[in-house]
């Protein structure tokens, strides 16, 4: 992701990109993390929930085209 | 004026080291720097001049979403409903998709971080996989869909299959090879105007616009056959063709690669409800070209995009057929181009990899192969002779609308976290909008379900 060391950017346009760009922009902003929110009871059942409901729902698509291949 | 960021002031006042910067950091402060120029000068001229600056990824992803399948869904609900029920109705489903889209814009706009990428970070790998998983699943299966819909568009003029998936494929390398955001964004943008060629192919069938416009009033005359089983595989269908969870991560990543910020979520907004309007004008024109086989009671359940073109040529000539034919190779090929690279963002988000279209491919390896492998299996899938497009294209746009449940719950939670937005969480009225489209979405899923697997209880429950 560097810049090519044998030709190092002018310091011109390192500012210039700073001036324009928020900071959480400049892409190496991206590698700081972010902290991680730990998830409370009812959002984790929610979460459990719509997940068993999208394995069964595709269980039951592949059920059609099974029965409807048939 | 050019606005300073705090990183921006610390670096001219002391001597911390200068922050690494990348081709993508310039590229993308080219385009902001446009942006702020445009906004510093007064009159007309220059707003539109901001507007035409900022809009791009709601258009994109609202004409990207009226793809092969979406508009063979439409095709097939004009011929087999006419417009009665059905024009509302999709046009309720572009107002679910603005308030979607909506959501996601802001975040992007607030985070300048991808969707795939907050999931992750914020709710840890265990759902993060998840999310994945039902994205790349989705978003695989459709190119499948995107590649036939490019086959029969392009089969009706002579085109061999192969020759056609190789077209599309080689579209998408051009578009990518700009290597720049800004203009791969305006390609695509020209590009996905041609959906609206559903416009004139309406017009050549001389709608009942009487008709058209009472329908969209009253949503009659409902379906034949109240809310029978077929009926709600073609809700469902329409309901898929609009809103998808591929859309949430490409509008959110579109947005950070674009550049835009919580000062441009007015513009974000303008663009997402323009793309919304532009779609639904296609899709409507879409269900005002078929309805004469409605109107002929001509049985439409088995065609594919070039039989629907065929079937239309008495009413619309060879000049609209034809029209009708590229206009759906074309929704294919804008698809193709936005569904891939949604899948390469989230790739690189997740795997902490370069990912950006002001990439050069030396240093964005892993993204554009990520992009190119997606089209490339996908493409030689649909080669496979005797592959049932309605099967897969029903298939499609049903797990769409069963995997956007789970996806809009992140969404809720990301865009309600005011550690990452700060002021700029949902109010409560777009949470309402955003909780109605879940439970709308859910049921209909659920209906879905009990007529598959429970056909008797969903015949006493009301349905056929």
């Amino acid at each position: 992701m560097k810049m090519d060391p044998a030709n190092p950017l002018p310091a011109s346009r390192g500012r210039f990109v700073t001036s324009v760009l928020e900071e959480d922009q400049l892409s190496h902003a991206k590698k700081r993390p972010i902290p991680r929110r730990q998830l409370r009871g009812p959002e984790l059942a929610v979460l459990w929930l719509l997940r068993i409901y999208l394995l069964f729902m595709i269980a039951v698509v592949l059920y059609q085209v099974w029965s409807g291949a048939h | 004026m050019v606005k300073l960021s705090s990183s921006a002031i610390g670096a001219e006042t002391s001597a911390a080291p200068a922050p690494e910067i990348t081709h993508e950091d310039i590229d993308r402060a080219r385009d902001r720097q446009r942006v702020f120029k445009a906004r510093s000068q007064r009159g007309w001229l220059s707003r539109t001049r901001l507007l035409w600056l900022l809009i791009g990824p709601g258009i994109l992803v609202m004409l990207g979403e009226n793809d092969g399948p979406s508009m063979l869904s439409y095709a097939a609900t004009g011929a087999r409903f006419g417009t009665g029920f059905f024009a509302p109705f999709i046009v309720l489903t572009f107002v679910m998709a603005i308030v979607v889209q909506e959501m996601t814009m802001r975040l992007g706009a607030a985070t300048h971080r991808g969707h795939a990428e907050l999931i992750f970070v914020r709710f840890g790998p265990f759902w993060g996989w998840f999310s994945m998983l039902d994205l790349l699943l989705g978003n695989f299966l459709t190119l499948i869909t995107e590649f036939i819909a490019v086959r029969a568009g392009l089969g009706f003029f002579g085109v061999p299959p192969w020759l056609a998936v190789l077209s599309a494929i080689i579209v998408l390398v051009l578009a990518l090879l700009t290597h720049r955001y800004w203009t791969w964004e305006r390609i695509t943008l020209a590009a996905a105007a041609f959906n609206l060629i559903f416009i004139p192919v309406a017009l050549l069938t001389h709608p009942d616009w009487h008709a058209f416009g009472k329908a969209l009033g009253n949503w009659h005359p409902l379906p034949q056959g109240g809310l029978s089983k077929e009926t709600l595989l073609v809700i469902i269908s329409d309901i898929g063709a609009t809103v998808t969870p591929w859309m949430l991560f490409f509008q959110q990543s579109a947005t950070v690669d674009k550049g835009l910020t919580r000062r441009d979520i007015g513009y974000g907004r303008f663009d997402t409800i323009l793309g919304a309007a532009l779609a639904s004008a296609a899709a409507l024109a879409m269900l005002l070209c078929t309805t004469p086989l409605f109107l002929h009671q001509m049985d439409a359940g088995s065609f594919q995009a070039a039989e629907f073109a065929q079937a239309l040529q008495p009413a619309i000539g060879r000049l609209g057929a034809s029209l009708f034919a590229l206009g759906i190779a074309e929704a294919g090929i804008v698809a193709l181009i936005t569904i891939s690279i949604s899948s390469a963002y989230a790739f690189g988000e997740v795997a902490r990899r370069p990912h950006s279209l002001n990439l050069p491919v030396t240093e964005g390896k892993s993204f554009y192969a990520v992009l190119l492998l997606c089209a490339a299996v996908a493409g030689a899938v649909a080669l496979i002779p005797g592959l049932p497009l309605v099967y897969v294209t029903l298939v499609v746009n049903a797990i769409a609308v069963l995997a956007m449940p789970p996806a809009l719950v992140f969404l809720y939670m990301l865009v309600n976290d005011r550690e990452i937005m700060g002021d700029l969480i949902s109010p409560r009225w777009i949470n309402f909008l955003a909780g109605a489209v879940v439970v709308l979405l859910t049921a209909a899923g659920v209906l879905f379900g009990l007529s598959v697997i429970a056909p008797g209880v969903f015949a006493r429950l009301g349905g056929g």
